[in-house]
């Protein structure tokens, strides 16, 4: 492998943004010293937590694999009807933010919390984490793979498992690392439907003592989770090729589902009907409901003009960030290259809040210039969001081939251009998933915005938290209505960047 | 018009060499085949001359210029060392004429280059076609013209027909060869096909183990062999223990005439033959040896036997001619030796 | 690339830089302060117009939550841009002062509130009332059967009926009440009282002080104004409404009154404006205001509580010093021994 200097040093500039929060956890821990460390960390209830927060992981996980891979499987590989719509609805979740979704169904089931609460709502919210991934390595599969297979005597099912199942198993893994991350770091679903995780953990001890400290050093727990679960990712994920053969290959076929395409539809349209309209339905009785109003339609398209600045930015950042450290993954294969991607993750798991006074203290000690502007709220966004645009940069890479920038450059280009006009093109697309991935992410968070965000700037997502924390709900379903649909626009495009094309 | 230098090459990837110590010289205007079995290190040759991978010692001219010693590593755009890769990499998002212009520049690209690039490969006409559009052979041809068009000093060649079929290859390898010729171009093949070498190089340069073991006229390589393992690689080849005596050897299949006396400090010695050098006659016609027939290999215009002598050696012979009129299985057969023979020391 | 790349790298710094020498903070006398406030936009922000209408004084605002708040109030330390910090609750304010980042607020604003509703030292002051009070449903709990005393819900009558929310500060400042009036022994006996006799786990005020409203919970132990908050939103009056309030018998530990209270940081010490704005929230404009709009006891004497509830002398809140409420790490503590929590 060439070195590639270029790409090293700009992975390691965003590898530092992705380490700030770890860094100020360093400081903190460090000034609490070892004694408090030790009571904090080193007790039953943190087992317990612990133990709960891998438990929902897990599960969380789990069902997000099946109906991530189920539903991708549907829309991509079968004769199903209306497939194109149900792709797009299988996207739109991530659209739904895990508070609004929790309490909607708070709102509308009798005694609905617990353990099994917390995952039923936090797998609608996610599952296209593993859908979108899945859906575009299913539809970049190879047919001649599958057919060799059901011509040695193998069945569809087999088929599908051996085969087809291990073709996009980097998909999956991918998916479901982010799905596990996020359960770690939600607090909008476990705090509404109560129970105990990490993250929450984390926000009580912020709530009930003011105990800055004890929440700070409880969160490295939690990185140390996060290492664990890479650790594991990263010893399952198998080498071998992952570029994408060049050459024209055969688009796969669609199995026909004959009798089993009611059932199937019935699957999909359930678990659509849970994921979006349980909280569609909760906005139109919050609105009938209520008395309480918006503020002016000027303050809703303030708000609205803010959360797509705020969101757009930070993704750019992100986007930006990631690009180095996704090539150079992509690109020089290798202990480095992997273990600087894997960094880039550890944020990713922190509650907001963490990462929101990280980015207080860097603001206050290092960039006073930038405190309180939108660009820490950004920079803030790409410490928490890095693996997002990462993994989608990444992908991208592998899908084209180092041989064109080899070829490119044997013809006399510098690196640069090449760059520009043959390795940006080509992963453009990809690119620009992953920004949109990000920009709904931004879009839909809370904690840091609440923290960084400009003095006196409002966003939906800081409206909505305003209105429903003093019971106005009437009030705050326009903004959640706007959220949603503001971040379906970034989700529409990525569905359909995957399922078309 | 410039030749190309590869001196002491050497390259490791951690503990495995991958080339240890190639010497390699092309003439101006000349093509010359890279041949060995995979694994050989001949695409490492290959990336280190067009300067994708860096040279561990030894040093890479190219028209009287280093571009690779030690200390010294020009980057590939500066080489200007045109690739054809063995999939032809087109740029998927690029037009064929957005191919082949794109290190030309934009003088270069005005003055026709790209259409005559095209009509070199037989592709006149196909500047709109995006690549998706072309057949792989199509494919290959826009990645040769792509590599022409800047009038690189030195053309590489990595493998570029081993994707495509047998009929496709062999009017391929013509026109490529004549597009090369035709442009004046200075090219490296690297293959692994050794009926694609010796149809297209003017020279032949055959690797094994990170070393250029031989190099020459395909026809020299062909007749005449550094070692026995050259002898098998570059074509089917008979090889038998025998004891020599001056000019002569005594093989299994009688006394052969060998092409130099054999004046080691052993008479013991291989002796190689082109199976074309056994001639068939129906047994008992002559004095010859007499084998049985235990395999047929029909090829249309000749037929490959594999001959079991009377002491159990095997040995492959090539006979010409009617389908009708060479043995079938079973048959036995009377061999005699046409020619002289090659011996090695044992 | 290269050029986009080198544009967004200059947008990003001549933002940086425009924002940066926009507004120069803690300024004394410039008409023009920044709050940091640790309660909500909807009920903050009339207050804050209605100041700027009376003194011109404009007023840049944050709105967050108390705790995250406070926790970033200490993390900026001294370089923080807030002159006023509006708090939610008097343990958001003690931990900021703890760390010596409020300013010592002048006698005659500290003289507009009760004394044990403000800090001693006078690093801040009570702004409005929070009373703890017992909410319940009258088709559920016949009005005989209303509890005198808040240990009477460890009774076997209320076995199951009652509903708390313990990860919340108000539940936490009247745990520690507790344990700083009665003991902890005391304290301890009635939260394992409560766990043993199956008490509802919600996870705030609203959502108990609703399931009451809806017939779904007999009873819960809340803060008052959630009743007024929920009226307010279905548009009714709270008198209307299917949850009904009980305040125990004077004096009793049920009946803590914590406050939400301001303060003045340390940046601001000297700066006029920022007392105009503590004084304001205590005057009888913002106090009228708090009492009416938001349903919360007004802490000047001279404004009377909304209608419909009972007056602030009248519910006799037990003799307990907000200030002595500083001990949460402890109450957390109990609370997860007992497991609730």
């Amino acid at each position: 492998m060439r070195a590639r200097p270029v790409l090293l040093a700009a992975s390691l500039i965003a590898v530092a943004v992705g380490l700030i929060p770890l860094g100020y956890l360093a400081i903190r821990a460090g000034e609490a010293g070892w004694p408090r460390i030790a009571a904090e960390v080193f007790t039953q209830r943190t087992a317990v937590l612990a133990a709960r927060s891998i438990g929902l992981a897990l599960v969380v996980t789990l069902a997000c694999v099946v109906i991530g891979v189920g539903s991708a499987f549907l829309v991509v590989r079968s004769d199903l009807p209306w497939r194109r719509g149900f792709g797009v609805l299988a996207a739109l979740p991530l659209a739904v933010p895990t508070y609004v979704a929790g309490f909607s169904w708070v709102s509308t089931v009798d005694g609905f919390s617990g353990f099994w609460a917390a995952a039923l709502v936090l797998t609608l919210c996610s599952y296209p984490y593993v859908f979108l991934p899945v859906a575009a390595a299913l539809r970049g599969t190879d047919a001649a793979q599958e057919e060799v297979s059901r011509a040695l005597g193998k069945g569809a099912w087999r088929t599908f498992t051996g085969v087809t199942l291990r073709q996009v198993r980097p998909a999956v893994a991918a998916g479901a690392l982010l799905v596990a991350l996020y359960v770690f770091s939600d607090f909008g679903a476990v705090s509404i439907v109560l129970v105990d995780t990490f993250t929450r953990a984390v926000f009580t001890a912020f709530s009930l003592g003011f105990d800055r400290t004890g929440a700070l050093v409880l969160s490295t727990v939690l990185v140390v989770l996060t290492v664990l679960l890479l650790t594991g990712e990263g010893l399952t994920r198998r080498k071998g090729a992952r570029y994408a053969r060049p050459g024209v290959s055969r688009p796969p076929t669609r199995i026909a589902l004959r009798g089993l395409r009611w059932p199937f539809i019935a699957a999909l349209a359930a678990v659509s009907a849970l994921a979006l309209g349980m909280p569609a339905a909760s906005l139109i009785r919050w609105l009938s409901a209520g008395v309480s109003r918006p503020g002016s339609l000027g303050e809703i398209a303030a708000a609205t003009g803010n959360s797509l600045f705020v969101s757009v930015a930070g993704a750019l950042l992100t986007t930006l960030l990631a690009l180095p450290v996704g090539l150079y993954a992509a690109r020089s294969p290798g202990f480095l290259s992997a273990g600087l991607e894997r960094l880039t993750y550890l944020g990713h798991a922190l509650p907001g809040v963490v990462i929101g006074l990280s980015l207080v203290f860097f603001g206050i000690n290092v960039a006073y210039s930038l405190y309180q502007t939108v660009w820490l709220l950004a920079l803030a966004y790409a410490a928490l969001f890095l693996p997002l645009a990462v993994g989608a940069v990444h992908a991208a890479a592998a899908q084209s081939p180092p041989a064109l920038e080899d070829t490119a450059r044997s013809l006399g280009r510098r690196p640069l251009y090449v760059f520009r006009t043959i390795t940006l093109p080509l992963t453009l697309p990809g690119v620009g998933a992953g920004a949109a991935l990000t920009v709904l992410t931004c879009m839909k968070e809370l904690p840091a915005t609440l923290l960084l965000r400009p003095t006196g700037m409002d966003t939906l997502a800081t409206e909505l938290w305003t209105h429903t924390s003093v019971s106005e709900y009437a009030a705050a379903a326009p903004y959640a209505a706007l959220l949603v649909l503001i971040a379906a626009i970034p989700t529409w495009a990525l569905s359909r960047e995957v399922i078309s094309a | 018009m410039s030749s190309l230098h590869v001196t002491g090459g050497r390259k490791a990837f951690g503990a495995v060499a991958a080339m240890s110590g190639v010497d390699l010289t092309v003439a101006s205007g000349s093509l010359v085949a890279v041949l060995g079995p995979s694994g050989c290190g001949k695409t490492t040759l290959l990336r280190c001359i067009a300067g994708f991978e860096r040279l561990d010692a030894g040093s890479i001219e190219v028209g009287g210029k280093v571009v690779a010693r030690p200390g010294l590593h020009l980057a590939p755009e500066r080489r200007r060392i045109a690739v054809v890769p063995q999939d032809g990499a087109l740029f998927p998002h690029l037009s064929v004429a957005g191919n082949v212009g794109y290190g030309l520049d934009r003088g270069a690209r005005r003055s026709g280059r790209i259409s005559e690039t095209l009509e070199l490969v037989g592709l006149a006409g196909y500047e709109d076609r995006m690549p998706h559009q072309l057949s792989g052979g199509q494919q290959q041809r826009v990645a040769v013209a792509r590599a022409l068009a800047p009038k690189p000093p030195l053309v590489l060649l990595d493998e570029p027909f081993s994707a495509l079929d047998a009929a496709l290859r062999a009017e391929l390898r013509r026109d490529v060869r004549a597009a090369l010729h035709a442009d004046g171009a200075t090219a490296v093949l690297v293959t692994h096909d050794q009926g694609e070498a010796l149809s297209m190089a003017d020279e032949l340069a055959v690797m094994r183990a990170g070393v250029i073991v031989q190099s020459g006229a395909p026809a020299d390589v062909y007749r005449r062999p550094a070692d026995p393992w050259v002898a098998s690689f570059v074509g089917e080849a008979v090889l038998l223990p025998a004891a020599a005596e001056g000019t002569n050897a005594l093989t299994p299949l009688g006394r052969v005439r060998l092409t130099a006396p054999q004046n080691g400090h052993s008479d013991a010695v291989t002796v190689f033959l082109r199976p074309e050098q056994l001639q068939l006659l129906p047994a008992g016609t002559s004095d010859g040896v007499t084998a049985t027939v235990l395999r047929r290999d029909f090829h249309g215009h000749d037929a490959l036997l594999l001959l079991a002598l009377p002491d159990g050696l095997k040995v492959s012979a090539r006979v010409f001619g009617e389908a009708g009129a060479s043995p079938v299985i079973g048959d036995e057969v009377t061999v005699t030796v046409l020619g002289e023979a090659l011996a090695y020391p044992r | 690339m290269k050029k986009p790349l080198i544009l967004l790298v200059a947008a990003v710094l001549t933002a940086a830089t425009l924002s940066a020498c926009g507004d120069e903070p803690n300024v004394a006398g410039d008409k023009k302060i920044i709050v940091y406030s640790g309660r909500g936009e909807s009920l903050i922000k009339p207050a804050l117009e209605k100041f700027t209408k009376a003194t011109g004084i404009q007023v840049e605002a944050r709105y967050g939550d108390t705790a995250q708040m406070a926790s970033q109030l200490i993390e900026e330390g001294g370089r923080t841009k807030a002159d006023v910090f509006i708090s939610q609750d008097a343990g958001g304010l003690g931990a900021v002062a703890k760390k010596g980042l409020l300013a010592a607020l002048p006698a005659d604003t500290l003289a507009k509130a009760p004394k044990e509703f403000q800090s001693r030292a006078g690093q801040w002051v009570g702004v409005t009332g929070r009373a703890r009070t017992f909410v319940y449903n009258p088709d559920l709990v016949p009005v005989a059967d209303l509890p005198k005393s808040v240990f009477d819900v460890t009774q076997p009558q209320w076995r199951g009926k009652v509903a708390i929310a313990p990860t919340n500060g108000s539940f936490q400042a009247f745990v520690t009440s507790l344990r700083v009036g009665q003991g902890e022994a005391k304290a301890e006996e009635f939260l394992n009282g409560l766990k043993a006799n199956g008490v509802q786990i919600r996870s705030n005020n609203i959502q108990i002080v609703q399931e009451v409203a809806d017939g779904k919970l007999p009873a819960g132990l809340v803060n008052h104004y959630y009743l007024h908050e929920i009226a307010k939103e279905k548009g009714i009056a709270p008198e209307t409404m299917k949850a009904k309030l009980h305040f125990f018998t004077p004096g009793d530990p049920g009946n803590l009154v914590n406050v939400s209270g301001a303060a003045i940081t340390m940046n601001s010490a000297n700066d006029a404006d920022s007392k105009a704005l503590v004084d304001f929230l205590l005057g009888a404009e913002a106090q009228t205001y708090f009492a009416n709009e938001v349903g919360e006891y007004p802490l000047s004497a001279s404004v009377p509580a909304a209608a419909g509830l009972p007056t602030f002398a009248g519910i006799k809140p037990p003799a307990i010093d907000l200030n002595d409420l500083d001990s949460l790490e402890q109450t957390v503590a109990l609370i997860k021994k007992v497991g609730l929590a």
